[in-house]
């Protein structure tokens, strides 16, 4: 019984990040229709970032701070100064049709080699800002910690702050007009370029929230948020990439199913699972488990 | 532009065969090794011409299908103990069936999704050699193409002879790539990539080319694996995500429709770490940017390309030219 509460705690911890990185991916595709896979860059930047501020001043909250700032900031730059220019430039042919996929990709491989000139390519760590001991239950300790309880509180604040500006504000209405049809939603008044940029602002910062909460459990290296980022992608899918609801049931699900098949059975199997899990529910629920009705194509 | 009778194709693939070992006798052993790199490149770049650049499917992560090749490759060897040559068909056969697999979901699905699957394909996969003992974990396996027959003289080197391998192994499949591409399987390719619902309406099968077109680039891939894994090692540092991006940035450079353009692209691959070591000399043979340099050049290259002339150099100059012969 301890074990399995632990194991739970553990897989929703894992699962408010992989959440977090759902929420980035699902909120530039609905904004642009690209699966950003430059946010494993743009977080691992911003990661390294908030590194370089709790080395300098050794206060974790400012480097949180700073690092969704920067995250926000560098999402609304790569979609205005590159994501623009690529639409503008839209043409015929077998590349132009997947031209902004394989440009987030570049942009990946940039960002990634650019930190790497900088901070080099050896393992880092980011000390943890609150004991990593677990909590005792029942006069046993269990793997979860306070660490665990931060980054789901976290995640948490950012989902809840999510769902009030989409759900409450004026700005969450345009948001969701455009992603629904841009078309009809410029006829009615919403100017959809601008509301395209606060997308990727949203996303930028949500992926940076989730490097700096996912780093202190684990290592910095500049492809360290690799893994993440698949992960965030298999919970967007399981969630049917449309939906914000989705993406964050999806990422509990799928840290829930990996904290379970890492306890009981291997860690080996952890990621053949995870890419069955993808694959099936492509095939079987390709609208996502709460996803809209409409068929995926584009 | 005309295309070649297969005969005189042939005779052209022959000719270009035995110049190339005409100069790797007369070049220094790096850049034979360079040579046989471009050919792996090349066969591995055109696995994705015929998959995005004929069947209209994308890939982000070949770069596991050539890991698969490889992997298979070196278990036939070190564990079923089959001859050299045989590892080959091996290879191909182990990554189409993978590819098959993939194909058959692919098929299902557009655009992101596949692209999607198959990054997570390329980012989990060399994780798992890590994680089972039989795949040697860091270090690999061994993959060996043995030594050059002692007839061919003291003076052959393993370079010289890795490079006659891959550049005769290269050779036939594209030639036999070429063959395929202008065939039926390659017109319904086509036809499929330009408008998959005329081309429903016309006959051609849509699910079953496209999964055939994933399986065959995915043997292909296989077979570039195992080239790559003879020159270098079979290990999950040969094949990181950034082989992947690399053959991408090839492919698209290459203009992704022609065979031809796929070496271009090839020795444009061979050629940037070379700058790229010039310029990190230049800037003070900082490690940090020695080995960065090249993936940022190709990264850069890639967006470059796909902002200014999304269909490769090539098609812009085509299109510059009839624009120009309009006036």
């Amino acid at each position: 019984m301890r074990e399995l509460i632990g194991t739970l705690l553990i897989g929703i911890t894992l699962g408010s990040i992989y959440s977090l990185m759902a929420l980035a991916l699902v909120l530039v595709w609905r904004s642009t229709r690209v699966i950003n896979f430059a946010q494993a860059g743009q977080a691992i930047l911003t990661t390294y970032i908030a590194y370089e501020i709790i080395n300098r001043t050794g206060v974790f909250w400012l480097a949180i701070l700073f690092a969704v700032v920067a995250g926000a900031l560098l999402g609304a730059g790569i979609e205005y100064f590159l994501m623009r220019t690529l639409f503008r430039h839209a043409d015929e042919g077998p590349v132009a049709a997947i031209a902004p996929v394989i440009a987030t990709l570049g942009l990946l491989g940039i960002i990634r080699s650019v930190v790497g000139m900088i901070w080099g390519n050896e393992f880092r760590s980011i000390a943890p800002p609150v004991s990593t001991t677990g909590f005792v239950f029942n006069g046993q300790p269990l793997p979860f910690s306070m660490l665990n309880l931060v980054v789901i509180i976290g995640a948490a604040i950012v989902m809840i702050i999510f769902s009030f500006i989409f759900q409450k504000t004026d700005l969450g209405l345009s948001l969701r007009a455009s992603a629904f049809q841009p078309e009809i939603a410029r006829l009615a008044g919403i100017r959809v370029g601008p509301i395209r940029t606060i997308g990727w602002v949203f996303a930028g910062a949500a992926g940076a929230f989730a490097g700096v909460l996912v780093t202190p459990n684990d290592i910095l290296s500049p492809n360290s948020l690799d893994v993440l980022l698949v992960f965030g992608f298999v919970a967007a899918v399981i969630g049917g990439l449309e939906s914000l609801p989705g993406a964050v049931v999806g990422g509990l699900a799928l840290g829930i199913g990996v904290a379970l098949i890492t306890n009981y059975i291997s860690t080996v199997l952890v990621f053949p699972s995870v890419f069955i899990v993808l694959i099936l529910s492509l095939i079987l629920r390709p609208n996502g488990l709460i996803g809209s009705k409409r068929v995926r194509i584009a | 532009m005309h295309k070649l009778s297969t005969k005189k194709a042939f005779i052209a693939y022959a000719l270009f065969g035995w110049a190339l070992v005409l100069v790797a006798d007369r070049v220094s052993e790096l850049r034979v090794y360079q040579g046989a790199t471009i050919a792996i490149l090349t066969l591995a770049i055109a696995s994705i011409i015929l998959l995005t650049g004929y069947s209209g499917q994308v890939s982000l992560g070949h770069g596991a299908f050539l890991a698969i090749g490889a992997y298979g490759a070196a278990i036939a060897q070190s564990y079923w103990g089959s001859p050299f040559w045989f590892t080959f068909l091996i290879a191909i056969l182990v990554s189409a069936a993978f590819g098959f697999i993939l194909g058959f979901a692919a098929g299902r699905l557009s655009g992101p999704y596949i692209a999607g699957t198959t990054l997570a394909l390329a980012v989990g996969l060399p994780t798992l050699a890590n994680q089972f003992a039989f795949l040697g974990g860091e270090t690999g396996l061994v993959y060996d193409a043995g030594s050059p027959p002692a007839r061919f003289g003291e003076e052959f080197t393993l370079y010289k002879w890795f490079f006659w391998i891959a550049a005769l192994v290269v050779l036939i499949s594209i030639f036999l790539l070429r063959n395929l591409l202008n065939s039926r399987f390659g017109r319904n390719w086509k036809a499929l990539r330009a408008n998959p619902t005329a081309a429903a309406l016309a006959g051609v099968n849509v699910a079953s080319s496209k999964i055939l077109a994933f399986t065959i680039s995915a043997g292909v891939a296989g077979l570039a694996g195992a080239l790559l894994g003879m020159i270098s090692i079979v290990a999950p540092s040969a094949f990181p995500l950034s082989l992947s991006f690399t053959i991408i940035t090839g492919a698209v450079l290459a203009g992704v429709t022609s065979l031809l353009g796929s070496m271009l692209g090839a020795v444009v691959l061979v050629v940037v770490p070379e700058i790229a070591d010039a310029i990190a000399h230049r800037l003070g043979d900082s490690e940090k940017i020695s080995t960065n340099l090249p993936g940022f050049i190709v990264s850069a290259l890639l967006i470059l390309t796909v902002l200014f002339s999304p269909n490769g150099p090539a098609e812009a100059m085509r299109k510059r030219r009839e624009a120009h012969a309009k006036h």
